[in-house]
């Protein structure tokens, strides 16, 4: 009471008597501001109001009063209730946690109550218009007595407050989801009730405190918010626990689980999130709404950090995934994070695709999913373009990658089944699109690019989506395409002997559809080749029917005959026949010569099959089927039973080392067996020791599928020599160039036949730079001549 | 001059050789990139020839002399002008590396028949540098553009020591 009188003394201005009078006054006012209980009449209150504002004392009630709060604060109350909130961990209960916080802020009120009280009793008292009590403004007291609650109690905090509220909360809000939930969660309460556990408070259901729980939050939440410490107390473990508990839910419900769309069912849970919410800013709410919406802004992005996070498996799994593709698409809508979308979908491609364990076809197979799903989740295509460039310039660098595509087109590979239902489809190959500004586009629908998009040259428009148009652009050429895919189909042609053309006829179709008719023209002569070609033959074989008995030749000879200029170029071998078999061929060949005046036949004769009957001593196999130089192989051995390698190698005009493995396929039946000296024999008699053998020989299968055409290295490296050609000419007539001049006059002055192909400066330089370790080229102060030597 | 060159056969059917428009040109063009190609390919020995910029009407030539030759070892520079009626008219070939022969004179100017009279829209480019090359060492001497080395070409030993000692880059 010490401060009382020296607020006396300090209004001590008049005489004794009054003196009196005014300490009179004062104590009875200011018992009346703090007991409010107490019975001093109305009256004597009154008039010692009046007396008090008469000696302008009357302001300094409001002054007396915070500074006594803050006294009482900093000496007892505060320490007291830190002290109640720390008791010694003699309860490890967490109900008991839960009643001492919810005590230690009850006490706390009950001491602060009085203050609180005197507080509103003089801002009445101002009200009713009994003299300026309080200083100015509405409130401005009582939210300077806040402030220094506030500063004073949470000074320096524990962090068992901040514990203890987190533990508080955590619970309550699992014990309300589980009451509300239960109607529509029950299905995934882990434990049945026989477990014992109830669900809600997590102890054994007979001391379940579930109800307990809900009360004290109601009563915690209404003590905070009364001494307006519920912002500061509570806000960053609600935030933290909301954060926690979507995550939870979500890495639960949502992770690997692309095939719903949860954004419907996150709504109505999030509904109930905000029940439990309004419960714990229940008074404040009422106020002024403070009740922050979690909904979007806090939702959306941990649902989007997830998806963001799966996005190589969602497109992997696509069309599978696409309701989490639509869900995504929705969110990023609102959310901003398409950067982190790019960035994190671009690595991961990197990290978990384009490294040389991956097959190309693969690669091809997620680059058709990657293209399906990103146009659905991004019409403008600009993700599409920007995430899947690593995939692009990795594929360029694969060998094959020309080759799946082309197997996908056709349907031959075993991976990318959609490229073949994608050609049907049928939509014409948009590589060189011309400048179809008007074409149906409403200006009215226009829209700006994102802000990420690529600044391009191609523009918006050109941003195709289409899937074969983005795989046949990967090399910026249809050419290349159009040429494997020849290589492809001759391959096909030439290793069915049947003359069936149906399918290639389709496929060819479809791609004239796709790439024109002109650059198709090739493969036309091909499927018209072989349809000739069964004519022909047809009509040779009946030529020969009439022949007599003793003119038939000695083994039926069906051909193919390709117009040279339009296939690709065929693997050159060589291999002579035996004579019987040259004889047919001329014999054939006379007769082709006859119906197509001033043509002949120029055979291949590595190419194509041979089907024969071997008849040895004991046994006889039949309708073998081989190539041709396994054939002549074996039909040598019918003149003579032993031969050498080089013996066969001279007759047969092939390499030793070939001959060799060719001969594996008759030791494989048995027919033949190697022996000391490099020699060979005809095994007349198959004893069972020699079947015994043939599984060990078995791993000496040449059974290689050998493709017919030129490989693209074979191609690429035939490209490179005829540009090293072409350099060469104009560096002995031009002197000395410069690297971009060369690129220049390569890419002006080299006819496109359908070998050549576009090369990058960079490629060209490492070309050059190549020739110059090799000697063949000069290259200082930036241009490149060629050595004086030459 | 040009005109008098004109391939009888081809003179009939040819079309717009002066006058024609760009369809003709870009055939023309299309030829000597074949003919480039050709050329390329053919990878023949000691004859060489490039479009000299990005017009490809007009090549630079290069030539060795051949073995056996007095010109052996020598180095010479062409420039090759296609005309627009190309391949109906021939084109205009000079030397640049001032050659000492009997049918070159000092400007470079070549006389050989077919780049004149006995021209035939069925030469090409690397029909042309094969003559040159053969006309080094066989040089027509009934009709010399260059006197001197007619009169000197019979005395080999000394034709050469004056080619040499003449012969600039």
């Amino acid at each position: 009471m010490d401060e009382i009188r020296m607020e006396e003394d300090s209004a001590d201005i008049s005489g004794s008597a009054q003196k009196q009078g005014v300490a009179d006054a004062w104590e009875t006012v200011t018992a009346a501001l703090m007991s409010p209980g107490c019975p001093v009449p109305e009256q004597g209150l009154w008039d010692s109001l009046a007396l008090l504002s008469g000696e302008g004392l009357g302001r300094l009630l409001g002054g007396w009063l915070l500074e006594t709060l803050q006294m009482r604060l900093s000496s007892a109350v505060v320490p007291e209730f830190w002290a109640e909130l720390k008791q010694p961990e003699n309860e490890l209960e967490e109900r008991g946690r839960a009643w001492v916080l919810l005590t230690a802020f009850k006490t706390l009120l009950g001491r602060l109550e009085p203050f609180l009280g005197g507080l509103e009793r003089l801002e009445s008292w101002q009200d009713e218009g009994r003299g300026s009590l309080c200083g100015p403004g509405p409130g401005g007291l009582q939210e300077r007595a806040f402030t220094i609650i506030r500063a004073l109690l949470l000074f320096s905090p524990s962090s068992v407050l901040q514990e203890r509220v987190l533990e508080f909360y955590s619970r309550t809000f699992s014990v309300y989801m589980h009451q509300e939930g239960q109607a529509e969660d029950g299905v995934e309460a882990p434990e049945g009730p026989e477990g014992g556990v109830c669900p809600g408070c997590g102890v054994p259901s007979q001391q379940c405190w579930c109800k307990e729980a809900l009360e004290q939050l109601k009563e915690l939440s209404h003590i905070l918010s009364k001494l307006q410490l519920l912002e500061w107390v509570s806000c960053e473990a609600v935030t933290s626990i909301l954060h926690k508990l979507i995550e939870q839910r979500m890495e639960q419900h949502c992770r690997g689980e692309y095939e719903r769309s949860f954004l419907l069912e996150f709504q109505t849970w999030l509904e109930l999130v905000l029940g439990w919410l309004s419960k714990v800013f229940a008074s404040e709410a009422e106020k002024d709404g403070l009740v922050p919406a979690p909904g979007a802004p806090v939702l959306l992005p941990i649902y989007v950090n997830m998806r963001i996070e799966e996005l190589f498996s969602i497109i992997r799994d696509f069309p599978e995934s696409k309701a989490a593709i639509e869900d995504l698409k929705f969110c990023l809508e609102r959310t901003n994070q398409r950067q982190q979308l790019l960035t994190s979908l671009k690595s991961a491609f990197e990290s978990r695709l384009l490294h040389p364990g991956v097959h190309t076809s693969d690669i091809l197979t997620v680059y058709i999913s990657a293209i399906k799903a990103l146009r659905e989740l991004d019409p403008s295509m600009v993700i599409l373009q920007v995430a899947c460039q690593p995939i692009r310039k990795y594929l360029r660098t694969r060998e094959d990658t020309v080759r799946q595509i082309v197997a996908g087109l056709t349907g031959d590979a075993e991976g990318c089944t959609d490229l073949a239902s994608e050609l049907s489809r049928g939509d014409l190959v948009t590589l060189e699109m011309q400048d179809s500004d008007e074409e149906g586009a409403d200006p009215e629908d226009w829209t700006p690019d994102p802000t990420d998009a690529v600044p391009d040259k191609m523009g918006s428009k050109r941003r195709s989506s289409d899937i074969i148009s983005l795989l046949v652009s990967i090399y910026g050429s249809k050419d290349i395409f159009i040429d494997e895919y020849r290589a492809v189909l001759a391959d096909r042609l030439l290793q069915q002997l049947n003359y069936n053309t149906a399918r290639e006829i389709r496929n060819v179709e479809l791609l004239k559809l796709r790439f024109g008719d002109s650059h198709m023209h090739y493969c036309e002569v091909m499927l018209k080749d072989m349809a000739d070609s069964r004519r022909i033959n047809s009509n040779i074989r009946e030529e020969e029917s009439r022949l007599s008995e003793e003119e038939q030749p000695p083994l039926a000879l069906s051909s193919i005959i390709l117009s040279s200029e339009f296939w690709p170029t065929l693997k050159e071998e060589k291999l002579e026949l035996p004579p019987v078999v040259c004889q047919a061929m001329e014999a054939y060949t006379h007769r082709y010569e006859k119906l197509k005046a001033m043509r002949t036949l120029s055979w291949k004769p590595h190419l194509g099959s041979v089907t024969l009957d071997l008849e040895l001593e004991d046994r006889t196999l039949t309708n073998l089927s081989v190539t041709p130089i396994h054939a002549a192989i074996i039909l040598h051995f019918q003149d003579k039973s032993s031969w050498t390698l080089e013996e066969l190698s001279v007759k047969l005009g092939a390499p030793k080392e070939l001959l060799h493995r060719k001969l594996a396929l008759w030791q494989q039946h048995g027919v033949l067996r190697e022996e000391a000296g490099g020699r060979y024999y005809v095994v007349e008699t198959g004893s069972s020791k020699e079947k015994m053998d043939r599984g060990v020989m078995l791993i000496d299968s040449d059974e290689e599928r050998d493709s017919n055409t030129t490989t693209q290295s074979e191609q690429r490296e035939e490209k490179l020599q005829l540009f090293w050609a072409y350099i060469q000419a104009m560096l002995t007539n031009l002197d000395s160039m410069t690297l971009d001049r060369i690129h220049s006059m390569l890419r002006m002055f080299v006819a496109t036949g359908p070998v050549v192909t576009e090369m990058d400066v960079s490629e060209l330089e490492i070309f050059l730079q190549r020739k110059v370790r090799e000697h063949q080229l000069i290259m200082s102060a930036g241009v490149y001549r060629l050595p004086k030597a030459n | 001059m040009a005109s008098q060159n004109q391939d009888p056969a081809a003179a009939a059917t040819l079309k717009g050789s002066e006058t024609g428009g760009s369809a003709a040109r870009s055939s023309v063009s299309k030829r000597l990139q074949q003919e480039l190609m050709t050329l390329m390919m053919s990878g023949d020995k000691g004859i060489s020839a490039f479009p000299e910029s990005d017009n490809l009407f007009k090549w630079i030539g290069t030539i060795d002399g051949a073995q056996g030759t007095v010109y052996e070892g020598l180095r010479y520079r062409l420039s090759l002008e296609f005309p627009a009626g190309y391949p109906y008219q021939a084109p205009r070939v000079k030397f640049l590396t001032s050659c000492f022969h009997p049918n070159v004179d000092m400007q470079g100017f070549i006389c050989l028949d077919i780049l004149k009279d006995k021209w035939s829209a069925l030469y090409d480019v690397r029909c042309i540098l094969l003559s040159l090359q053969s006309l080094l060492g066989e040089p027509n001497n009934e009709s010399p553009l260059n006197t001197t080395a007619a009169e000197l070409w019979d005395n080999q030993e000394a034709f050469k020591a004056h080619l040499h000692s003449t012969f600039q880059n």
